[in-house]
């Protein structure tokens, strides 16, 4: 990395004889930012690696021994972690899905001349800019079966959400659905107020049907920023912690972080939770390698 | 604007400054958020007037609690000074060093002979019959039951109940009448319920309900001494048992799957079930009018008997233990020397707090000041407890991972759940060189 | 718009004006229903039908802010008639205020709590976008081999999940002493906040002409005078916005918060989910909790709406 910022000057920048050399500020300006995240980001996870091959509880006083492969091994021959990713995995299709389809379906009635459309699309962003453990933990007075708002507004007597197991990841997924269905609003709309006009005049006087002009216009052009949101969504739902830790504790809720939280924290078997913590890093990392490789190739149109 | 923020970013750079000051006049103790924490505030006060220490008590909800002290004992921290843990942590807390050792204290002030036996044996003693002590027992508790005496009593149902099972209907004696009355009030149209139990499985609710079940059925979890399981926890005592906690759950109000105190004294305060399992320490709130509109309506029972006669209960409450990291261990000490006085103990008792001391557990006195305190004095001879090994985290959540799914999922067999625990913490004990 | 709107146009505009009122008020029905609670009386916030009409109490910001206990014996009419009014409040709901030895009345976590997320939050902001800024420029301004590589392996550290970095941080932490710290949590939500003030103030430099600084080296100023001088005044609008991006994350913050601390650098998010009350549950108090918890966010999300897409996106989109 040193070597990257100690390469030669843009001479074109070059324009100032006096006072700090271009050099002197651009390393001032880059390198402790870049020492910084290595510091707190870097080094914590080389630390990790190196226990995630012992046996360490950090709750004990006996020193870490050696164990090799077998945290991972183990781990990977684990049916319950093997549960937690696929229980992850539902959660992620189900609550993008749904953000994607009702954030979309809201866009898509937004991008009209709406009185007052300023006002409502602030509005409906506020769910997502809002503490997701604190609003998350209201959730549970509204999903109550017995007093809770949402039964009563739709009927449903005395329907469990949080208590059914088979209901329970979709009631948090909803929640989520909730929170972040704006996000993906928003994507969308710039995506949207971006297509030129004159392409649904075209289309018009060529008297297309809507589902042919929705889905040869609309959804190719919006299709880079959806693409945006879904895979910074899925990175996101892939992470949660927060909601199905606060709303619910039932075994079909246990997303991956919570049982690494578990393992870590209260477990404190530290060795093969850093273990399992690599495991779940190289599949973020993977994501984020997706991520930013669209993310470059949408700015540079 | 811009004075308020200059005063934001002073008072900002004001307590990053002065950062963790440790004041010698302060004490600090950790515990669970519930009332007992709040008389122990009251008493402590006490002390504040005597002798110009403050001390205060921090708390956290029961959920977290052992997270969140162990999260600070593993990480050395010295934001508390004692803590009054949990009976099972004493052997994780002991070996790991997190505990001061107090057997010296214990045999100076002869605490195992003025305190209840059984809170000297699961609150302070560690290993099992060893006379090393590390904490001194503070609040004792155990679960018990309040139930709707109103309902019980209506002339028109205790008619129909006689009809339909051929006894009279009132406080359950033993688990087939709990069995029965909790079906009999099961109206799911009227919604009211038959029973409200724990279910939550997030520490140790679960798993203490269900130990009321197997150690009145006679059950054991297994040797403590040879940490055998085998055959214990799977025994067919134990698979009745917790068949019969699974029946209990069908006659729960709905929703009753993370069920815990709030939960169950929420079941009474809103009319939800005829009978509710709960600690002691939480029936204040269900005999205050303010908080439960049903106060004069409801009564309480002590655990009833399993199908042989043998009559337990689950083991709660906590012993005040000094935190190795604390750097106020002397003034600690000196704090825990006035604690044990008989004074103390007495006005703990009147506070509301559950003392361990023996002479004021006997007295008339306590027996008499609330509706609750002669079951709870019944129940306390008659407590066993978890395991108490420093891994009983694991074992733990090894349960409530087996058991919670049967009981609300409604998956496998007991048998199923049993065998697989047992093999479960076979393996465990395996890790930990307990067994060969 | 020029094009000839027909009838059929007309109506479906009516359609979705009404489709979007309707989802408004769906989205915004929890949040409303939390700062209802937070005014209501206890016994009335867990009633069906739900109470949508009621005498509005303060008496859940009286009890947010104390520490009470159940009352065992219900106060003398003295004690009550020389109580001041917030105390009676208490009263009033079957508890009692709990004092210290001195008799001093004692706060409940609360203030403490929201003291810390603000030293947490407008600490780790300021240093967050402070240095993020400087970066910015430094990417924005000069040529640096393997720019993208870089800026890649900044946007990274941010995507770790949580749970992932407290572990080794923990272990970090436990042998400097900087468990349950305010710096403990500074330094963790400015590491984590700085990829993303990079790339967000990267996308605000950009767009400032480099003409403008051109001019002003012309004109005898040092690189570091037009940094100063020229560049952060253009700037201001994005460092604003993305200084209240980085406040609100910071404030929302969970998971380091819950692992990291305990009692002397807690913050609010972890603390308000434990004020489920001593016995039974107080969802007043908790309401009451959140509405001042969200305040500051509400209004930054006003304040900030024309920069929100760009903040949500890393700065990928712009309007």
């Amino acid at each position: 990395m040193a070597t990257a910022v100690m390469t030669r000057l843009d001479p074109s920048t070059r324009a100032a004889a006096h006072g700090w050399s271009d050099l002197t500020i651009r390393n001032l300006f880059i390198i402790p930012t870049i020492l910084f995240l290595i510091v707190f980001n870097i080094f914590p996870l080389i630390y990790s690696l190196g226990y995630s091959f012992t046996d360490f509880r950090a709750s004990t006083n006996a020193p870490a021994n050696f164990v090799g492969l077998q945290n991972y091994r183990e781990l990977l021959n684990d049916d319950f972690i093997w549960r937690n990713f696929a229980i992850t995995a539902q959660y992620v299709i189900v609550s993008v899905t749904g953000q994607v389809l009702v954030g979309f379906g809201m866009a898509m009635l937004l991008n009209r001349d709406i009185p007052l459309k300023g006002l409502l699309t602030t509005l409906l962003l506020l769910p997502m800019m809002l503490s997701m453990a604190v609003v998350g933990l209201f959730w549970k007075l509204l999903y109550d079966p017995s007093f809770g708002i949402i039964n009563y507004a739709l009927g449903l007597g005395t329907f469990e959400w949080l208590s059914n197991p088979n209901m329970a990841l979709y009631a948090v997924a909803l929640t989520d659905i909730w929170m972040w269905s704006p996000f993906v609003m928003l994507l969308s709309l710039a995506g949207l107020s971006a297509v030129p006009k004159h392409l649904y005049e075209a289309a018009a006087i060529d008297r297309a049907g809507p589902l042919y002009t929705f889905f040869r216009i609309t959804l190719p052009l919006v299709a880079p920023i959806l693409m945006i949101a879904i895979i910074f969504r899925t990175m996101e739902a892939f992470k949660t912690f927060d909601l199905a830790y606060i709303l619910t504790s039932q075994p079909t809720t246990e997303v991956i972080s919570i049982r690494l939280y578990k393992m870590a924290f209260q477990e404190w078997q530290t060795g093969r939770s850093c273990a399992l913590a690599y495991i779940v890093l190289i599949m973020v990392l993977a994501i984020t390698n997706i991520y930013v490789k669209y993310l470059n190739k949408v700015k540079e149109r | 604007m811009r004075k308020t923020l200059t005063g934001i970013l002073a008072g900002i750079g004001l307590s990053l400054a002065s950062g963790t000051s440790a004041f010698a006049q302060e004490l600090t103790i950790f515990w669970a958020e519930w009332d007992p924490a709040n008389y122990l505030q009251e008493l402590v006060n006490e002390y504040e007037k005597e002798t110009g220490v403050k001390v205060t008590v921090e708390t956290t909800p029961w959920s977290d609690f052992q997270t969140k002290a162990f999260t600070e004992f593993n990480a050395k921290g010295s934001a508390y000074d004692m803590v009054v843990g949990d009976s099972q942590w004493i052997g994780a807390a002991s070996e790991a060093g997190h505990y001061v050792d107090l057997t010296d204290f214990f045999a100076k002030h002869k605490l195992a002979e003025t305190m209840a036996p059984a809170t000297v044996k699961y609150y302070a003693e560690y290993p099992a019959a060893s006379g090393k002590y590390w904490s001194v027992p503070a609040e004792g508790d155990a679960v018990g039951w309040s139930y709707r005496k109103d309902w019980f009593e209506d002339p028109k149902e205790m008619e129909a109940f006689k009809a339909k099972y051929g006894y009279d209907l009132a406080a359950p004696k033993d688990f087939k009448q709990l069995r029965d009355i909790a079906e009999f009030f099961h109206r799911p149209d009227e919604k009211r319920y038959g029973i409200a139990i724990y279910t939550d499985n997030s520490y140790d609710a679960l798993v203490m309900g269900v130990e009321n079940a197997i150690f009145s059925w006679g059950g054991e979890l297994g040797d403590y001494a040879t940490y055998k399981v085998d055959g214990i926890i799977n025994s067919e005592k134990n698979i009745q048992a917790l068949e019969a906690y699974k029946e209990l759950y069908s006659f729960t109000p709905p929703g009753w799957a993370k069920a815990f105190f709030i939960e169950d004294n929420q079941a009474i305060t809103e009319n939800l079930a005829a009978m509710s399992m709960n600690y002691f320490a939480f029936f204040p709130a269900l005999v205050n009018e303010s908080s439960n509109p049903n106060a004069k309506g409801t009564g309480f029972f002590a655990n009833p008997a399993g199908p042989s006669g043998d009559q337990f209960a689950a083991l709660g409450g906590q012993g005040i233990s000094i935190v190795n990291y604390s750097e106020n261990k002397e003034e600690a000490f000196k704090f825990l020397e006035w604690f044990v006085k008989d004074e103390t103990q007495k006005k703990w008792a009147e506070l509301g707090g559950y003392t361990a001391n023996k002479a004021v557990l006997e007295s008339a006195e306590f027996q008499n000041a609330t509706p609750y305190n002669k079951a709870f004095y019944d129940t306390m001879f008659k407590v066993k407890d978890f395991w108490a090994t420093p891994e009983y985290a694991e074992l733990l959540i090894q349960m409530n991972q087996r058991v919670y799914p049967y009981i609300t999922g409604d998956q496998g067999t007991a048998k199923e759940a049993l065998d697989n625990l047992a093999a479960d913490w076979n393996a465990t004990f395996k890790k930990y060189n307990r067994i060969k | 718009m020029a094009a000839v709107r027909t009838s059929s146009e007309v109506a479906l505009n009516r359609v979705a004006i009404v489709a979007v009122l309707l989802i408004t008020l769906i989205f915004l029905a929890p949040i409303y229903w939390i700062a209802s609670t937070a005014f209501k009386p206890r016994n009335l916030a867990t009633t069906i039908p739900p109470t949508v009409l009621f005498q509005p109490e303060i008496s859940p910001f009286v009890k947010l802010f104390t520490k009470r206990s159940q009352l065992r014996t219900p106060p003398t009419p003295e004690e009550y008639a020389a109580a001041p009014w917030w105390e009676r409040l208490v009263f009033d709901g079957g508890e009692k205020v709990v004092r210290d030895g001195k008799g001093n009345v004692q706060p409940s976590g609360y203030p403490s709590r929201f003291m810390n997320s603000l030293i947490v939050a407008i600490t780790s902001t300021i240093l967050a976008v402070g240095m993020g800024t400087f970066t910015a420029y430094g990417f924005s301004r000069f040529r640096i081999k393997g720019e993208a590589d870089l800026l890649f392996f900044i946007l990274s550290t941010r995507m770790l999940p949580p749970v992932v970095v407290a572990i080794p941080m923990f272990l970090m932490y436990r042998a400097v002493g900087l468990n349950d710290t305010h710096w403990g949590l500074i330094i963790l939500y400015t590491a984590f906040n700085l990829s993303f003030s990079v790339w967000l103030m990267k996308g605000f430099i950009d767009e400032i002409p480099k003409e403008y600084e051109e001019a002003a080296l012309v004109d005898g100023y040092t690189r570091m005078q037009a940094f100063f001088k020229v560049v952060l005044p253009e700037a201001a609008t994005g460092i604003a916005a993305t200084a209240v991006f980085c406040f609100i994350t910071a404030w929302n913050e969970y998971a380091f918060a819950l692992i990291m601390t305990n009692r002397r650098a807690q913050t609010a998010p972890p603390f308000i989910p434990s004020q489920v009350g001593s016995g039974l549950p107080d969802w007043t108090v908790i309401a009451a909790g959140t509405v001042l918890f969200l305040l500051p966010v509400a209004i930054f999300t006003f304040l900030l709406r024309n920069h929100l897409l760009r903040g949500m996106s890393f700065g990928a989109i712009r309007k």
